[in-house]
């Protein structure tokens, strides 16, 4: 894009007329302005594209298998493991570093702390596809996926967690749709509709954070449904739910650190000045309020401990590979974060949230895999299922990119506002 | 009991109220019983009687219309098989697997049968977001596959590992697990087709209630014979199938180690803080947001004065 | 633990099924007074008739062994004999009379209801076999496996998915494997 962007100056696009004077079409705005020759030729030189081409050749064919023949053919069929990668890394893993939307839009919606405005919508869009592709993970996993709406319309359990779960991702992604629809409104130039969301959006911002509270807590609260089965110092019964909601805090405000650290590397060409300018101090912002979550996640795991008089695991092997986890995935990185933001080394910061973003995925593949039915055996996924995850992620990774390449995210729509 | 109920109705109605509210939809919330019914059925299980001729296991099969086994029902070299170190256990294939373990103190080897053990208050049918397990009133926990999505939760949830899924199939999976046969006997007073085979009478059925005072007696007759418990009368908030052993539980595969009350229960500390979520979120929120804006409005109001009185200066002037 | 001696003395408790004996006249009776075989048919279905050799045990056994007070002779379980201790036969000699052979239907549950009834964990009658049967045989090396006593019939092998019915090799499907 580099190449292009040097010698045309109307691309990329950022306003709905072209240099002469005429209008943008939909579809040209889709090429981003370059002839389908160009637009092969920019897609064909970026090797990431062929690592994607290399992933979905075999994993395209592996989810059609998945659905075709079932899930036993792509998994071990565990009944002692129901839960495998598609929900430990894909709902477990995706949601957390999706609490990024509800943090951003709380922050500059709710607090008023408008400096933080130029990562809002990246972060609105980072929460709303992780939960989606979270969602599709689940399509994955699911025995039946075509029965999706069944908890909601068909038959209820009200009273069961994952009822919960269910209701409150489903209503929060339409809440995140209506958050990032202003980007794509003045992306198509319809701008009553981003006055009506605009009507809307301290009530959405609220609906988030109550949405958020409860079944980012509900996803953990669904182990307390295994106290047996998950090694007591990755599941406490009274506080899973504050573990898994105070630490998507921190996930989610790292997740977007990360996002925006590979957007500003690797796609210069589509960030406006203000985010790039910004960015800097933002992501100091972002380390701050992630080092108060972390530091508190920290206090509540020791009290969890206290609470179910646990020390004693502390000093097995288990209990080596807890504190390994929480020195690696937390207490390193909140270091970092910490001399990262006392000396303004903001590449520091950068590194510490990619190892608090592995850390968080970490943490809930323990929970769901490694440290669930600690006392039998450990079980290893298929190489079909880490190959169809693989898959998943990086169709997550391109639509990702698809969207930031188009509307506007990381750069201010020229156009009417 | 009651209170307990009470208690439950009010988590339900709690989480009733809140998803209603949360989606502005107001939703029918069937009243599930979570309790166990006074004149619900019963095994008593005696592992001092249980010799592993796996006749339970082949009635089971042919009750059931299970697909044929790999290795004749009474061919013995099952026990020795072992998976990932486990012995063997329910699948989509068997809804009940005897196993044999050979305890050291004891010159014989003894079995011990493993099926659902049909909670008073299941694991399975409380974290089911579909509502596709029932609890009938003639104790056995049933499920529905009409409006199972598959989610699998109610293996996680189940503390004896009983739930299967028929991962083999695309189109029609489903759980696979023992259902006390409650359509072609349970319901119409008749034993299940592996307490009907057992020729030892290891399996004792009647109602839950009686066969626990059986157990009682067994134990307190027998003195020094058995072990003084009986698995799965407080196990879990108790469950109709229950076992009494001449050896310490642990020796025989049992979890010792579950909880001595419902799931449920674990799960309520979270169950309580949603409707306080729900109820005090919003206010709090709309409260730092106006105390967080607040000079900015200030601010506002500030400078409209400050435009007015130009504007009143101008007038005047 | 359990105590080997007890179940010896209790073994060959309630082995007959349809024997029907008369009582005599004598204060006790004794092993002559039964018939020398017994055929036991009321259960079979998966497995043919058995035939009881009654003489035959009779030497290994006393009588209260396998049919308690009701022989006249003094119980083994020392429990037993707090309330039977009269010393006198009883009309009923016969397994069956006392041991339900449909041990778990409904009429018959319903009767265990009664507050007074002692005896309500009371064995049926192919319980009360096999319990006495294999017990003693694992004891005296008799034979304890299903097939050495009964022969299986079709309808025995079709259930147990074995002889003529046997899962063929391979073919099978098996849930074990992963």
């Amino acid at each position: 894009m580099k190449l292009f962007a040097k010698d045309r100056p109307e691309i990329p696009i950022v306003d709905h007329l072209k240099a002469d004077g005429t209008e943008w079409t939909i579809k040209e705005k889709l090429w981003l302005g370059l002839s389908i020759d160009e637009y092969k030729k920019q897609f064909f030189r970026n090797p990431v594209n062929w690592l994607m081409i290399s992933i979905f050749s075999i994993g395209i064919p592996l989810i059609l298998g998945r659905y075709v023949f079932g899930l036993g053919w792509v998994t071990h069929s565990s009944n002692d493991y129901p839960w495998g990668l598609f929900l430990g890394f894909g709902l477990f893993g995706m949601v957390p570093l999706s609490a990024s939307g509800f943090m951003l839009g709380t922050t500059v919606e709710l607090f008023g702390r408008k400096d933080f405005h130029s990562i809002e919508r990246l972060a609105l869009l980072n929460g709303l596809l992780g939960y989606f592709f979270a969602v599709i993970f689940l399509e994955v996993d699911l025995g039946m996926p075509w029965r999706l709406p069944y908890p909601m319309f068909v038959s209820l359990g009200p009273a069961a967690v994952l009822f919960l779960v269910a209701w409150h991702v489903a209503t929060y992604l339409s809440v995140q749709v209506a958050e990032v629809l202003p980007a794509f409104f003045e992306w198509i130039g319809w701008l009553q509709g981003k006055r009506i969301i605009r009507k809307w959006v301290l009530g959405l911002t609220i609906s988030g954070i109550i949405l958020s509270t409860l079944h980012q807590g509900a996803l953990g609260a669904l182990f307390t449904y295994a106290p047996a089965k998950v090694h007591p110092l990755w599941l406490s019964v009274n506080f899973q739910w504050i573990h898994y909601f105070c630490s998507s805090i921190f996930a989610g405000l790292s997740m977007v650190i990360i996002s925006s650290t590979l957007i500003k590397n690797f796609m210069g060409w589509r960030c406006d000045d203000g985010f790039k300018d910004n960015l800097d101090y933002v992501t100091i912002g972002l380390a701050k309020g992630a080092s108060y979550a972390m530091i508190t996640y920290l206090v509540i795991k020791l009290v969890a401990i206290a609470h179910d008089q646990e020390w004693a695991y502390l000093l097995t092997g288990w209990g080596s590979y807890y504190m390994l986890e929480l020195g690696v995935g937390v207490v390193l990185p909140m270091f970092m974060f910490a001399v990262g933001i006392r000396n303004q080394w903001v590449a520091l910061i950068r590194l510490g949230a990619f190892i608090t973003v592995i850390g968080i995925i970490w943490n809930r593949l323990n929970t769901a895999l490694v440290c669930y039915n600690w006392q039998m055996y450990q079980e290893i996924p298929h190489w079909k299922e880490v190959w169809i995850t693989v898959t998943i992620y990086s169709l997550y990774f391109l639509t990702y990119r698809f969207i930031v390449y188009r509307l506007p995210i990381v750069y201010g729509w020229q156009g009417e506002k | 009991m009651k209170q307990l109920l009470n208690r439950r109705n009010f988590l339900k109605g709690g989480l009733a109220a809140t998803a209603s509210a949360a989606v502005l939809k107001n939703k029918k919330t069937e009243a599930h019983s979570f309790e166990g019914y006074p004149d619900g059925m019963g095994v008593l299980v005696d592992l001092t009687r249980c010799v592993g001729c796996r006749s339970c296991e082949a009635a089971c099969n042919k009750e059931q219309g299970l697909p044929e086994p790999a290795k004749p029902f009474d061919d013995f070299s099952v026990f020795d098989e072992m998976h990932h170190g486990q012995k063997r256990r329910t699948d989509e294939t068997a809804y009940t697997i005897v196993n044999r373990y050979d305890v050291p103190e004891i010159d014989h080897p003894l079995f011990r049968k493993i099926q659902c053990n049909h909670c008073e208050e299941p694991a399975c049918l409380t974290s089911c977001f579909v509502n596709a397990y029932t609890k009938t009133p003639e104790g056995a926990v049933i499920y529905n596959p009409k409006v199972c999505v598959g989610c699998r939760t109610c293996m996680i949830a189940c503390p004896f590992y009983i739930p299967t899924f028929k991962y083999s199939s695309a189109f029609k999976p489903r759980i696979m697990k023992c259902i006390f046969c409650y359509d072609t006997r349970l319901k119409d007073g008749k034993p299940p087709a592996c307490v009907e085979a057992c020729p030892q009478e290891a399996l004792t059925f009647g109602k839950r209630t009686d066969v626990l005072k059986m157990g009682k007696q067994r134990i307190q007759q027998k003195a020094g014979k058995y072990v003084d418990h009986i698995y799965g009368e407080h196990e879990v908030g108790g469950t109709a199938w229950m076992y009494i052993s001449d050896v310490p539980f642990d020796k025989v595969g049992f979890d010792t180690h579950v909880p001595k009350e419902p799931i449920l229960n674990s799960v309520k500390e979270f169950l309580g803080i949603v409707p306080m979520v729900l109820t005090i979120w919003p206010g709090l929120f709309v409260g730092f947001h106006l105390l967080a804006t607040r000079k900015d409005k200030v601010k506002e109001m500030k400078e409209a004065e400050d435009r007015n009185n130009n504007d009143e200066k101008e007038g005047q002037a | 633990m359990r105590t080997r001696k007890k179940i010896v003395r209790t073994a060959f408790a309630l082995a007959i099924g349809t024997v029907f004996i008369v009582p005599s006249q004598t204060w006790c009776m004794d092993a002559s007074d039964a018939p020398e075989s017994v055929t036991i048919d009321t259960m079979s279905d998966l497995y043919g008739p058995v035939e009881f050799d009654h003489l035959m045990h009779s030497e290994y056994a006393s009588c209260q062994e396998c049919h308690h007070q009701t022989t006249g002779e003094i119980v083994v379980d020392p429990n037993c004999g707090r309330c039977h201790h009269s010393h006198d036969e009883n009309d009923i000699v016969s397994c069956s009379e006392c041991h339900e052979a449909d041990r778990f239907n409904k009429t018959y549950l319903k009767t265990l209801e009664n507050p007074e009834l002692y005896h309500f964990d009371k064995p049926g009658l192919k319980g009360a076999f096999h319990l006495n049967c294999v017990r003693c045989h694992e004891i005296t090396s008799g034979p304890t496996g299903c097939q050495e006593c009964h022969t299986m019939t079709e309808a025995g092998e079709k259930r147990f998915n074995t002889g003529s019915y046997a899962p063929a090799k391979g073919t099978a499907s098996s849930g074990h494997e992963h």
